[in-house]
């Protein structure tokens, strides 16, 4: 079978290595100049940022990103964090760190059993769309639990407890069960886009770069090739890394009643905006290498400091902070001075620099299907497909759920192998 | 250069300026610093920087 696969970013790199692996033909086409999308590592000032993520890996080395990873030879190193995280809770003018195990401490008795007593009722009733903050608002009226809620739903998925379905929630939590916290791949996210470029390029795949597909081909209802570069590539199967919506624009649209209900089910899908503050600092700011949650901060969510595990992603004796905040409203520079002000009070009287200032909305969200609005890896063409973070797998944070959606995936096209191609 | 609306400010095109004439806060703007080279066209991930309409 001949893959064709529209976008270089995770999403794509990852299907690109399971089909070579599997002895599938690939060829993989990204608009830009390099591949990576937005887990590329970038070099500043001496400084390893990035075009999009955190450098943080949600389920560390035994979630669906790693496994995926080992399976395919990609060889990367992925440190977990300790601790996972911690919560900073002001204290008298001054503040104190809480363990994360311990986020319901602040409840009082009653709330605690009503708590305990939901999440024990929900494996058994699956709760429906409501978000998550109405699951819980009703029967614990805690704006502790609130904070909390926002804090995390904020980092890890750059939503507020009002945005997000309870089910998806609950599933991101047995999720958390299952497969642990959260770890730094060493050398930063780039480090996972080079382990991968090297398993598709030794596998004989291949990868155009500053390559953008104009146009997908079908023929009777069936994807056959792209348009790109200027030039006709034909296969046997279109995988697109670049989301539903924007797969959509590279078509001519069947007049069919499934595809019209399609269109309007892609008005559903959400990309979730958010603020990444990067710090440069001449000593370690927060002296762990998990996950600092500020449920009490105006916008920033949470912060990590990867260099408590990989201290080269920094110049030498120097650290790398970076913070988090879920966007809020449309006043993008107000938004960007509350997180800096933010980012002034926790780590007040320290000595760092803002190395830069990076927003992600709209075309380049920190996720193309905010979490519980996915839509599922399937279009109506057959033999086109969608991966990424725009079809991610259901309880998968981030990266986890785009592996999980390349895993979904790699089983649809088992199928459509036998029966479509030779 | 020109930087058009649909920038984001992913800061991308920052880091492979050449001329550090870019600087980025919500949105990239371009300094007195660019020489035209056009190498930040390439890597902004929504087509904002274009050529200069003479
Ligand atoms: C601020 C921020 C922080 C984040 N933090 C984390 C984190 O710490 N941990 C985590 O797990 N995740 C994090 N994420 C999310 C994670 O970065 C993304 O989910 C993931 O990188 C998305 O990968 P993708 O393959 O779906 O999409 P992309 O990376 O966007 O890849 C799509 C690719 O397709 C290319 N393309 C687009 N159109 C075309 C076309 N017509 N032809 C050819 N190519 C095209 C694009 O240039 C791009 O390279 C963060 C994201 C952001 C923005
Ligand atoms: S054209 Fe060249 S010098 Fe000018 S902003 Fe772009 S990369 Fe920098
Ligand atoms: S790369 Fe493009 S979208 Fe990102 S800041 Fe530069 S001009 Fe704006």
């Amino acid at each position: 079978m001949k893959a064709l696969i529209i976008g270089g970013g995770l999403g794509g790199l990852l299907t690109a290595t399971r089909l070579v692996k599997a002895g599938h033909r690939v060829e993989v086409f990204e608009r830009l100049a390099l591949i990576g999308g937005r887990f590329i590592n970038l070099d500043y000032k001496g400084y390893t940022l990035t075009s999009g993520a955190l450098h943080m890996i949600p389920h560390g080395s035994r979630g669906p990103l790693a496994s995926m990873l080992r399976q395919v030879g990609a060889d990367v190193k992925i440190v977990p964090s300790s601790p996972p995280a911690t919560l900073r809770i002001p204290d008298n003018g001054s503040f104190r760190d809480m363990s994360f195990e311990k986020f319901s401490s602040p409840l009082s008795l009653t709330d605690k059993l009503k708590l305990f007593y939901l999440t024990t009722k929900s494996r058994f009733v699956k709760p429906g769309d409501e978000s998550f903050k109405d699951w819980f608002f009703p029967f614990i009226k805690d704006t502790w639990l609130i904070k909390f809620a926002n804090a995390y739903c904020g980092w890890a998925l750059s939503m507020r407890c009002d945005e997000i379905p309870a089910r998806e929630v609950l599933a991101i939590i047995d999720n958390m069960r299952r497969y642990g916290g959260p770890g730094v791949p060493m050398g930063g996210c780039g480090a996972i886009i080079n382990a991968l470029e090297q398993v598709i390029l030794s596998g004989g795949g291949i990868i155009h770069t500053n390559s953008q597909v104009d146009q997908i081909l079908i023929v009777d209802g069936r994807a056959v090739g792209v348009e790109a570069g200027g030039g006709t590539i034909l296969g046997d199967v279109v995988i697109s890394d670049i989301g539903h919506q924007a797969t959509a624009q590279l078509y001519d649209h069947p007049g069919s009643d499934e595809f019209r209900e399609y269109m309007a089910s892609l008005e559903s899908i959400k990309p979730s905006a958010g603020i990444k503050i990067s710090l440069g600092a001449n000593r370690p700011l927060i002296e762990h290498s998990g996950i600092l949650l500020t449920p009490y901060a105006r916008r920033v969510n949470g912060i990590n400091e990867v260099t408590n595990i990989d201290p080269s992603l920094a110049p030498p004796g120097k650290h790398l902070v970076m913070s988090h905040q879920a966007i809020q409203s449309d006043d993008i520079q107000s938004e960007i001075e509350l997180g800096l002000k933010d980012l002034e009070d926790i780590f007040h009287k320290e000595d760092y620099e803002v190395l830069m200032v990076q927003t992600y909305r709209n075309g380049w969200p920190v996720n193309r299907a905010g979490s519980g609005s996915d839509l599922g890896n399937t279009t109506p063409i057959r033999g086109l497909y969608i991966v990424g973070d725009g079809a991610k797998g259901k309880g998968g944070i981030e990266v986890e759920g785009v592996a999980l959606g390349v895993e979904n995936t790699i089983g649809l096209l088992q199928n459509f192998k036998t029966n479509y191609t030779t | 250069m020109r930087i058009s609306t649909e920038c984001v400010g992913c800061g991308q095109c920052v880091v492979f300026c050449p001329s550090e004439a870019i600087s980025v806060w919500g949105k990239a703007s371009i300094s007195d610093n660019c020489t035209q080279c056009g190498v930040c066209i390439q890597y902004c991930p929504l087509g904002a920087i274009r050529e200069e309409e003479a």
